[in-house]
């Protein structure tokens, strides 16, 4: 990697770990909190469906994973919050591993991989919800104990620096891949998996090392979300939303880029606060237009931001 | 009219200097007090929120209008409303908003998950926090200081089901012996199916099977059938609005009578708008579950208030108008708008909090938990819901066995 590669993270975490010295307000930076946390889930999943070209639907199954195991661990075998941060951070990489290893044996692409991941998150959202270990329905909650050393922080801008070194850290490991030869053998196996094949590159190997990462990442993000609501139950662990935002931030900020996921979160959830702010009076308004511009994003190729912007710059 | 008084411009930009800078005199005027009102309007939850709102609006309108916090002279209540979109984390984000703009309490939530998260972040800033239908046991017993629940939780609810339930049968001489649980595979059903097949047999049920359902469900034929083959004296649903519904049609439908459905904490039984809607499918149909007082003249006047705009007469207006009642009551008593104050008041409420119009006996908080709150047994009979148990605050009788 060169200087060239490192100097936009280097502005961009310079740039963001700067805002709390700025903005205290509780609100805002429950929203950052929130959107870092999104985001890094939308990065994980960058890993796997911007440069692998694999889309998956259920990304749900890796959030929650890491979110479950975090908390279970902690509430259930009083487990250190930090290491069962990495435990279920582990947990996820392992469960993206193996959803991997079944889907991608059998030679599942496109659209029916899709539908498979979609149907793991499925699984597991219905086994937590029945499972008592899991705490069923009622989920499970994390007592409220802020400590620095039980991973609770009294200041949310606390909570706000380490979900932003967390995705800060997203970043790094995403531009190291794009410059590894790893990173280049996905490319080639999303543009043509024949012929990658064809120019011996292990397909299978290459995308089972990209769900792993991708897991593990969005599980990071599910652990951080578990220790910051210290709450979770099965629809917020393994629940459609989550598969849902991360893969929408990739898709608006541009997928298979570095800072896609980044882009695309802050600015997504950036138009939902002020849609929110705009016509908070009237519910469901905000998110009407929030849909609209959703809308017109998609419909109106270059499909993301960035592509965008090429295109102006061209002119 | 307009000649007899008509200030120039700059007299009334004076004048509002003049106010703004002799801040002794403005406070005569009794600062408003803002009250952190936290309802679900938006997402899945959407129509309890709403109701939540109306029954917070109605006694904040009640208590302007009435000479507004008289410790605080004449103070009046100023609403910060905020759309917890039926998630925790929308709460959350809710109550870190209400916190900035310097709310006294905050009452609401709905939803257990969404209680949970929302107090947990009140928590933070000792920012008292009134659940008011949220019933999961977890609310109360974590040891938040600003949490309160004027409500009873799910194990005092189930509670007096299952020995309400028993009195009932025995009352009518033990016509009912074998059950069928239906429940939806969430929180309410399985934690209530569990309970069911544990606690019946010990009170003279046999549990003969218990069948459950995702949420949603869009038929409710299959097991109806298997309800017709088990032939059950009792049929005990938990599901949410439109799965009961649904399910209290298709057994009208196929002419499937037990003796008697009971349904506990569920979703369309006290509802008035299934029993508007439906009115041969309700019939009859008994409920554990949170509902004004009818004794009390309030609820009546409340009632035609709300049915006055066209809406339904549900248990989350009742129970948000009172605990709004509650938070102007700890005023009252803390005598400023200070939160460790009100907590404080919260914490000491006692019986002569009567402003409220839930059947419940004289006001105590322990841990939090209001030890007077409790469900009440309604069916309905007439198109209309009344309560049947406990006697204390019955408007009927309860029908029990159905007629053949």
């Amino acid at each position: 990697m060169t200087a060239r590669d490192l100097l936009p993270i280097a502005v961009f975490a310079a740039v963001a770990a700067l805002l709390p010295v700025f903005v205290t307000s509780g609100t805002w930076l429950n929203f950052a909190v929130f959107t870092l946390i999104v985001t890094l889930a939308a990065q994980g999943w960058n890993i796997l469906g911007g440069y692998g070209g694999q889309y998956s639907f259920g990304h749900a199954a890796f959030f929650g994973t890491a979110a479950y195991a975090t908390a279970l661990l902690q509430v259930r075998f009083g487990v250190n919050p930090y290491l069962a941060f990495a435990l279920g951070v582990m947990a996820a990489g392992l469960v993206g591993w193996i959803i991997g290893l079944l889907s991608f044996r059998s030679g599942l692409r496109g659209s029916y991989f899709a539908l498979v991941t979609l149907a793991f998150a499925e699984v597991f959202r219905v086994l937590a919800n029945a499972s008592a270990f899991t705490g069923g329905a009622a989920g499970i909650l994390i007592p409220l104990d802020v400590r620095p050393g039980n991973f609770q922080f009294a200041s949310r801008a606390i909570f706000y620096w380490v979900a932003l070194a967390l995705v800060v850290a997203a970043l790094l490991i995403t531009r190291t891949l794009e410059r590894a030869r790893l990173g280049a053998h996905l490319v080639a196996v999303r543009e043509n998996e024949d012929a990658a094949r064809a120019l011996g590159v292990d397909a299978l190997a290459v995308k089972l090392s990209a769900i792993a990462l991708s897991a593990a990442i969005t599980g990071a993000a599910g652990a951080l979300y578990a220790q910051y609501f210290l709450y979770l139950d099965s629809n917020i662990a393994y629940g459609t939303w989550i598969s849902v935002e991360a893969l929408l931030g990739p898709i608006v900020g541009g997928a298979g880029t570095a800072f896609g996921p980044v882009i695309g979160g802050i600015l997504l959830h950036s138009l939902g606060e002020l849609a929110r702010k705009l016509l908070g009076s009237v519910p469901g308004l905000d998110l009407a237009l929030f849909g609209v511009l959703l809308i017109l994003v998609v419909r109106f190729p270059p499909r993301d931001i960035p592509g965008l912007l090429r295109r102006r710059a061209r002119r | 009219m307009s000649q007899v008084f008509s200030p120039s411009r700059r007299a009334l930009l004076l004048g509002a200097a003049g106010i703004l800078a002799a801040p002794g005199l403005s406070r005569a005027q009794a600062a408003p007090v803002k009250l952190g009102i936290l309802q679900p309007v938006t997402g899945a939850l959407a129509q309890d929120g709403e109701y939540g709102r109306l029954g917070a609006e109605l006694a904040i309108n009640e208590i302007n209008s009435t000479g507004g916090i008289k410790a605080l002279g004449g103070a009046q209540i100023q609403m910060v409303f905020g759309d917890a979109r039926s998630t925790p984390e929308g709460g959350t984000a809710e109550v870190e908003r209400m916190n900035s703009e310097g709310v006294v309490a905050v009452v609401g939530g709905f939803a257990s998950p969404i209680c949970l998260a929302a107090s947990q972040a009140a928590a933070r800033y000792d920012l008292p926090y009134i659940v008011d239908v949220g019933v999961a046991d977890a609310i109360v017993t974590r040891g938040l200081r600003n949490t309160f629940r004027f409500s009873p939780g799910f194990g005092s609810v189930t509670r007096a089901a299952l020995d309400n339930l028993a009195t009932l049968n025995n009352n009518a001489g033990r016509p009912a012996r074998t059950v069928v649980v239906v429940h939806e595979d969430g929180l309410f059903g399985s934690g209530m199916a569990q309970l069911m097949q544990r606690e019946l047999p010990s009170r003279g049920f046999e549990v003969v099977e218990t069948i459950s359902h995702p949420t949603p469900a869009r038929d409710m034929s299959n097991i109806a059938l298997r309800i017709r083959s088990l032939n059950p004296d009792l049929i005990i649903p938990s599901s949410y609005y439109a799965e009961f519904v649904l399910l209290a049609r298709t057994l009208q439908q196929r002419r499937i009578r037990p003796k008697g459905i009971y349904c506990v904490l569920n979703g369309a039984a006290s509802n008035f708008r299934f029993v508007r809607e439906f009115p041969d499918a309700a019939n009859l149909v008994m409920d554990v579950n949170h509902w004004a007082d009818p004794r009390k003249p309030k609820t009546a006047e409340l009632r035609r208030a709300v049915e006055a705009q066209n809406r339904f007469w549900l248990y989350n207006t009742p129970i948000n108008y009172s605990a709004v009642m509650l938070v102007a009551d700890a005023l009252e008593r803390a005598g400023k708008a200070d939160r460790t104050a009100v907590t404080e008041a919260l914490t000491k409420t006692d019986g002569s909090f009567t402003r409220h119009i839930m059947p419940y006996g004289p006001t105590r908080f322990e841990n939090g938990q209001n030890m007077a709150a409790q469900a009440v047994n309604t069916q309905v009979q007439n198109n209309d819901i009344k309560v049947i148990f406990p006697t204390d605050f019955a408007d009927a009788q309860p029908v029990f066995p159905w007629p053949a």
